[in-house]
């Protein structure tokens, strides 16, 4: 030992020397990558190749105890460096070699192939010596790499234990750890991730991962306690808000909407970009019926979502070990998802658009077709197939037009789907039964293709139609219904039993989607030529349209009311009246939620007043 | 198809390693890439080597940006982003006078703006790039937004989509079949009505019904380019880019890798949309997507796929308005996508044919293409094609004009037969361009063969001079002897010497060499004559193949002369400009100059050699020996000839005043020494020979003295005369002088020993009235006693130990150096 002596130190000396400054380096780096917002980080996988080759320099001799702080304080580095470029399989290699290492010096005993086994074992031969709160280090890294692979039973069945040594290590490194470090600065191997952050961040990373598990398999109360006592770690900002936002999801499933409200606006209060936590409660107002909260949320949301730094990771840290790294549960994932910006938008406008803000939805659908059709293709590439098909857009935005009372936009918007889908128009078209057509769609997509551009082409006329009888031009109005319907009459119905095809009102609107829509598209387009032809009083045509759409769409309201007053002015009175009360007796809203907005009963146009019409059955007397 | 296609060669690279199908960006500049780490661009305009780029991996695409400024190169670690221009005025401006060679750029990790493992190929859509790459268990494809701006900003990946692998057997299979490493194929559709005015390479206009009934209202209305891709597994898939909530569908498989997609035009009249998407599997598979109006039994547009099959394998393939370029390797052919002869009267075909087969394909005769551009007609409807040849070549291919009446059956007799003339002389034009550089290529072998010959002849005489130590061993195997005779040719003697060449090398010395005669003086240290008469004669020979021998006669000596011994040197001289033809050789003048000059061997042309035998009268020849055996057969004659076994050792000559000359010389040879030395030389030979009478030893001497000269050099005359004449030998020498040459045998009695020994020896008289003749007789006679003596002593070496050998040696010297051999 004594020839060894004089040549160890220099060695020793010169690999402190080297992992210090490896350590400042890397450090410096990630400061200037903060400030340059690179996420490319090729400073890390240099430092890692770096750190690596100094530990296979340190490792080449055999485990010596001079040698061993610096050697566990190296492995600690390059493990890190490792973790932070998610190269878990290789941190762990490191680990295990450095553990084998330590207990082959200490003389414990090796070969454990079991993890747990072997730390505990190397824990215990190094309890009460100087390697004591060295190998705790490695340890934290280890519990970092069980979280980042989501080895949650391996962290919980260690936690006692960790957690009373942690206890011991943070005090360590908060007295007399830095006493020594700076009785000796020069020769104490630096860090590249202090030891107290390290552990800070694995202890709310876990806890928010255990929440969010529990949170999944329906533990919500044993989720919510963990992620209330966890809420007030010291962490950063955006994990705090992780823990109040997953409380509120806790909530949310114990059917505690106001409380879950509270906890998201907390979280919201906590990190302002925390968006899941906005959806959270746009989803709560939208299940608790407040549409006015509903659409400031969504308006929020969306604001959110299109601001630039929603793009980054909201966990960038200024640590090497990012906590998006540790955060790598499914489930949590899930539970964070946030639709993309377009869909927000689109919600956003249908609502205000169902909800009387009527110019607000027709500025944010131009909103969205103009990010449709920009170059800049920002958020375009999203998978989620939440918003509706790109013709049905179209025409929703057409209606909000109209709505709007500029029948000019709509009518080029309605042009331009027919533009598109008129050469594809087949002669006929089969609409297979439900049922049928279920498993037909995952066969032939274009068969089912032929049915949806017939129906939006019929929408589109229908929609045309509107707009020319808003703008009081009969016959154009009269062409263009007629269009529609005799696109709707190529639709033919092919059903097993051959039951009458009237459509009930109480008929799962979802389900035969294509079939209520044909419906509505045949009423609709009959009663608005109907209308039309009584402008141009032509009441016999029109009362053999009205009664073909109340055929075909018994609900609609303007059909009923103007099936009476064609009645009437062909002097049937008795059966207008009756008539007008069959109608009013339809319960009916105005609004069907279910159906696409441009499938509504038109608010433009030609319109009967109810009160004129009682007045009239009133004065036509009871006889 | 009428005509030839004319095949223009523009630069030939000569590489291509055949592991990948190579991918070259044809436009402004080529690009090509060969799987190897290098992209080579090559300038159409100046049609020269631009630049190579050389890439930290095999490169895999590349394509060029819009404004032709940047070009992104996909290679084995990522993509690079490179402005070709800056990076030449950069090279330019370090080394500005390597302007006229290719600049080599090293594209480095500074380079890199998209890490990515294996990226097959890519797109550029606007600011947008397209990598498709193979993963694990999927195809990815990664839409990468580029920055307008700087290059060096940020690339965001704006969303990336899978596409899961197919049973890998399918690939496998092909993939072990070929050797290759497949790539996708990547193109980008518009539709007609939304697609911007120019198309950058890659990128086609789709007739905007087809483009609605393959990819769906949506990507229309959205206005949205679409992306469509061949895989290696044969699928075609396709993903409208600006589409929210887009997938990667396929369209159609090919079930074989796909080598080619295009869209073309076909029969559209004025510059349409293309009507029709093609893709091309490798072995051949074709599929054709067109519109079928009234297709469906509901009377409405489908897209109609047909399938075909060409003869594979397909390396390559292009498309022009109607036609289906591809290459098989080892044939170009083109495929006609029209329907019908001729669009409009045949309504009736067209009805026929829509529910088509293809057409045949016909050759167009080029072969080895394994790249083409697309094609572009010129004012004269001429289509031109830029190919890559297996080789390394760019080739322009030009094709003859299709005629609009191309209908074969409708050409009248006379067009038949015009073009029946055409094709005979257009056969008759490729027949004399195929001779004339066959004959070109045979002269160039021939040379090279010729060249070879040289250089073998240049190394065997080369390396037997570097063992000179040992002469008589290793010979040179083409070397020079040589014969002297006496002429008389107008009232004149002159001595003429007559060397042979002879060749005894297993090569052929071929059209160009020249023998080298160089004849001077020996003693040539005499201040007197500062220029050394030395006299060159060549003899340039047309062919002496192995075991030939060549034999030229030179005078060098009139009677009279009296520059005798001479020394003669031989060498062989080649002329390089004799390789090349007349004209090429004038064409080099440098080449004029440049001989190989190779040394042969030294002989020396002494007195004996130049004595004219008075009672010669009959002249004949000797016949020619090699010298090497020369010298053993002519002792081996003396020996046999001796009749009795002599002892003793050699006398001096002391003068015979007796004589009428005024001077003389002799030399006394020890017959003993001699014989018993050339009989252990000689060790094959009984040593108890037959002693031989003293007169015919005598004779034998002269004889031999008379016929051999040192080097090699022979005496050409007299021979049975010798024998006759006994041991006196009158002759005149190459002064006039008469001079007379005797050998006796004499025995000497020892005077410095004590011992009453009697010695038997030779003694060699010269005598003649002229002192020049004397000494130069006695001279030569000397040299050769010396030289047969010193052979001798190297002849010994080999069987006798050195004990037995040196005392030996040492009386010959002792008494050479006691005993004045030359006394006047």
């Amino acid at each position: 030992m004594s020839h060894k002596m004089s040549q160890p130190p220099s060695l020793l000396d010169k690999w402190i020397q080297e992992n210090n400054e490896l350590v400042n380096k890397c450090k410096q780096e990630k400061e200037r990558d903060t400030m340059r917002q690179d996420h490319n980080q090729p400073h890390l996988r240099w430092c890692s190749y770096e750190f690596h080759k100094l530990l296979r320099k340190i490792q080449g001799i055999p485990p010596n105890t001079d040698h061993t702080q610096l050697e566990l304080a190296v492995v600690y580095n390059t493990g890190v460096c490792a973790t932070a470029q998610s190269q878990f399989s290789e941190a762990q290699l490191f680990l295990t070699q450095a553990a084998e290492r330590v207990l082959q010096m200490t003389g414990g005993e090796t070969g454990a192939s079991d993890p747990l086994v072997c730390w505990r074992a190397v824990l215990k031969s190094v309890e009460n010596t100087h390697l004591h709160p060295t190998v705790l280090y490695l340890l934290c890294l280890q519990w970092a790499i069980w979280l980042a692979t989501c080895q949650l039973e391996t962290i919980q069945e260690f936690q006692e234990k960790m957690s009373s040594l942690f206890e011991t290590l943070c005090g360590g490194v908060g007295d007399g750890g830095i006493s020594e470090a700076r009785s000796k600065s020069s020769n104490i191997p630096l860090l590249v991730m202090d030891l107290r952050r390290l552990i800070e961040l694995l202890q709310i990373c876990t806890s928010i991962t255990l929440g969010a598990e529990r949170l999944t398999e329906g533990r919500s109360s044993e989720a919510l306690t963990g992620l209330q006592a966890a809420s007030s770690l010291p962490a950063p900002r955006a994990l705090v808000g992780y823990t109040h936002l997953l409380s509120g999801s806790c909530l949310t499933h114990m059917r505690r909407p106001q409380m879950a409200l509270q906890c998201y606006r907390k979280a919201l209060e906590t990190d302002s970009r925390c968006v899941c936590a906005l959806y959270q409660s746009m989803l709560i107002y939208r299940q608790l019926g407040n549409t006015q909260a509903e659409i400031q949320a969504l308006r929020l949301l969306h604001s959110t979502l299109m601001l630039p730094s929603a793009t980054d990771p909201a966990l960038a840290s200024t640590h090497l070990l990012s906590p998006s790294s540790l955060l790598c549960s499914q489930s949590l994932s899930s539970l964070l998802s946030v639709p993309s910006a377009l869909s927000v938008l689109h919600s956003l406008a249908l609502k205000c658009l169902l909800y009387g803000r009527v110019s607000e939805g027709v500025e944010h659908y131009l909103d969205l077709l103009a990010v449709l059709h920009s170059e800049d293709q920002q958020g375009l590439h999203t998978q989620d197939a939440t918003i509706p098909r790109l013709p049905e857009l179209y025409l929703e935005a057409g209606a909000a037009l109209l709505m709007a009372r500029r029948p000019a936009d709509c009518l080029a918007l309605c042009s331009e789907v027919i533009s598109t889908t008129l050469e594809l128009l087949p002669e006929k078209v089969v609409l297979e039964e439900p049922e049928e057509r279920r498993e037909a769609e995952t066969r032939d997509m274009e068969g089912e293709n032929r049915v949806a551009v017939v129906l939006w082409t019929a929408a589109a006329y229908l929609l045309q139609g509107h707009c020319h009888s808003h703008l009081k031009d009969w016959k154009q109005a009269v062409t263009h219904y007629t269009r529609c319907i005799n696109l709707v009459v190529k639709v033919r119905f092919k059903k097993r039993d051959f039951q009458p095809l009237i459509p009930s009102a109480d008929m799962d609107v979802k389900q035969g989607n294509d079939q209520c829509v044909l419906q509505r598209l045949k009423g609709l387009s009959l009663a608005g030529r109907a209308i039309s032809f009584t402008q141009t009083d032509k009441l016999k045509e029109a009362l053999r349209d009205l009664q073909l759409s109340l055929q075909a769409f018994p609900e609609c309201v303007g059909a009923g009311l103007w099936c009476g007053e064609v009645l009437w002015r062909l002097s049937r009175r008795r059966e207008a009246a009756a008539c007008w009360e069959k109608t009013w007796s339809l319960t009916t809203q105005s609004l069907v939620k279910n159906l696409p907005v441009y499938l509504q009963e038109p608010q433009s146009g030609p319109l009967l007043d109810s009160a004129e019409l009682c007045h009239r059955i009133q004065e036509l007397g009871p006889n | 198809m009428e005509g030839r296609c004319a095949v223009e060669t523009w630069t030939e690279f000569g590489f291509l390693a055949t592991s990948t199908i190579p991918k070259v960006r044809f436009g402004t500049d080529v690009f090509i890439c060969t799987g190897s780490d290098e992209v080579c661009v090559f300038s159409t305009h100046e049609r020269r080597l631009k630049a190579v780029l050389q890439l930290p991996g095999p490169v895999t695409d590349l394509v060029e940006s819009h404004d032709k400024q940047l070009f992104y190169v996909a290679c084995s670690t990522g993509v690079y982003c490179v402005n070709l221009q800056s990076l030449l005025h950069r090279a330019q401006s370090s080394s500005p006078d390597a302007s006229s060679n290719p600049a080599e750029l090293k594209i480095s990790s500074e380079f890199l703006v998209i890490e990515a493992d294996e990226v097959s190929s890519l797109l550029l859509v606007g600011s947008v790039l397209l990598t498709v790459c193979q993963r694990d268990s999927s195809w990815l494809v990664t839409l990468i937004k580029t920055p307008e701006q700087t290059p060096s900003s940020s690339y965001e990946v704006l969303g990336s989509f899978s596409l899961p692998l197919v049973s890998a057997v399918v690939q496998g299979d092909t993939e072990s079949k070929t050797g290759r490493r497949r790539t996708s194929v990547l193109i980008c559709l518009h539709s007609g009505d939304t697609a911007p005015l120019t198309l950058p390479h890659g990128h086609f206009c789709l007739e905007p019904v087809l483009f609605k009934l393959l990819f769906g209202v949506e990507a229309a209305l959205a206005k949205s380019p679409v992306i469509l891709c061949g895989l290696p597994d044969g699928r075609l898939c396709f993903l409208p880019l600006r589409l929210p909530g887009a997938r990667l569908r396929v369209l159609h498989s090919l079930e074989q890798p796909v080598v080619f997609v295009g869209a073309s035009v076909v029969m559209e009249t004025g510059p349409g949309h293309a009507q029709c998407l093609v893709a091309m599997g490798e072995q051949g598979r074709v599929v054709l997507i067109k519109t079928e109006k009234g297709g469906s039994e509901d009377g409405s547009s489908l897209a109609g796929f047909t399938e075909g099959l060409v003869a594979g394998p397909v390396q390559c393939g292009c498309l022009d308005r109607n036609c289906l370029y591809y290459s098989t390797g080892s044939d170009l052919l083109l495929l006609d996508l029209s329907e019908g002869s001729s669009g409009k009267e045949g309504k009736e075909r067209d009805e026929e044919t829509s529910r088509k087969t293809l057409q045949s394909p016909a050759s167009l005769n080029v072969c080895s293409v394994v790249a083409l551009a697309e094609p572009t007609s010129n004012t004269s409807g001429e289509v031109q094609l830029l190919g890559l040849s297996v080789r390394g070549q760019l080739q322009r291919i030009s094709l003859p004009a299709r005629r609009k009446d191309a209908g074969l059956s409708k050409l009248p007799s006379t067009q038949v037969g015009r073009s029946i003339r055409d094709l005979l002389s257009a056969i008759g034009d490729v027949c004399e361009r195929a001779s004339v550089l066959k004959t070109a290529i045979k002269s160039k072998n021939q040379i090279l063969r010729h060249l070879n010959q040289v250089v073998n002849i240049s190394f065997l005489l080369t390396a037997t001079s570097n063992t000179e130590d040992d002469p008589a061993i290793k010979e040179k195997p083409i070397r020079c002897h040589a014969m002297t005779s006496w002429s008389r040719l107008l009232q004149t003697d002159s001595l003429n010497l007559t060397c042979v060449l002879d060749n005894s090398s297993p090569y052929v010395l071929e059209r160009g060499w020249t023998l080298s005669i160089t004849v001077f003086p020996l003693c040539c240290s005499s201040a007197a004559r500062e220029e050394i008469s030395s006299t060159n004669f060549s003899f340039p020979f047309q062919n002496l193949n192995s075991g030939e021998t060549l034999e030229v006669s030179l005078p060098i000596a009139a009677a009279g002369d009296s520059s005798i011994p001479m020394t003669v040197n031989c060498s062989l001289i080649f002329s390089l400009s004799s390789l090349l033809g007349e004209q090429e050789a004038a064409n080099c003048p440098g080449l004029q100059s440049s001989n190989i000059s190779l040394p042969l061997n030294t002989l020396t042309v002494d007195w004996l050699n130049a004595l004219q035998l008075n009672s010669a009268t009959a002249r004949h020849k000797m016949v020619t020996f090699q010298s090497g055996s020369i010298t053993t057969d002519a002792i081996q004659a003396f020996i046999s000839s001796q009749q009795m076994r002599c002892s003793g050792r050699a006398d001096r000559g002391g003068e015979s005043g007796s004589t009428p000359e005024k001077y003389s010389a002799s030399v006394r040879v020890s017959l003993e020494l001699l014989k018993d030395s050339l009989v252990l030389k000689n060790s094959n030979l009984d040593p108890k020979v037959p002693k031989m009478a003293p007169e015919s030893l005598c004779s034998s001497l002269i004889e031999w003295l008379l016929s051999e000269g040192p080097g090699g050099v022979k005496m050409g005359h007299q021979g049975d005369m010798i024998s006759l004449s006994s041991s006196a030998v009158h002759a005149r020498g190459p002064n006039g002088a008469t001079v007379k040459l005797t050998a006796k045998q004499i025995n000497v009695e020892e005077e410095n020993t004590e011992k009453e020994e009697r010695l038997t020896a030779v003694e060699v008289q010269v005598e003649s009235s002229s002192i020049a003749a004397v000494c130069g007789l006695h001279h030569a006679v000397l040299s050769r006693i010396q030289i047969q003596q010193s052979q001798i002593s190297e002849a010994l070496g080999v069987g006798m130990t050195a004990g037995q050998m040196n005392p030996a040696l040492l009386s010959v010297y002792q008494e050479l150096r006691q005993n004045p051999l030359l006394i006047i």
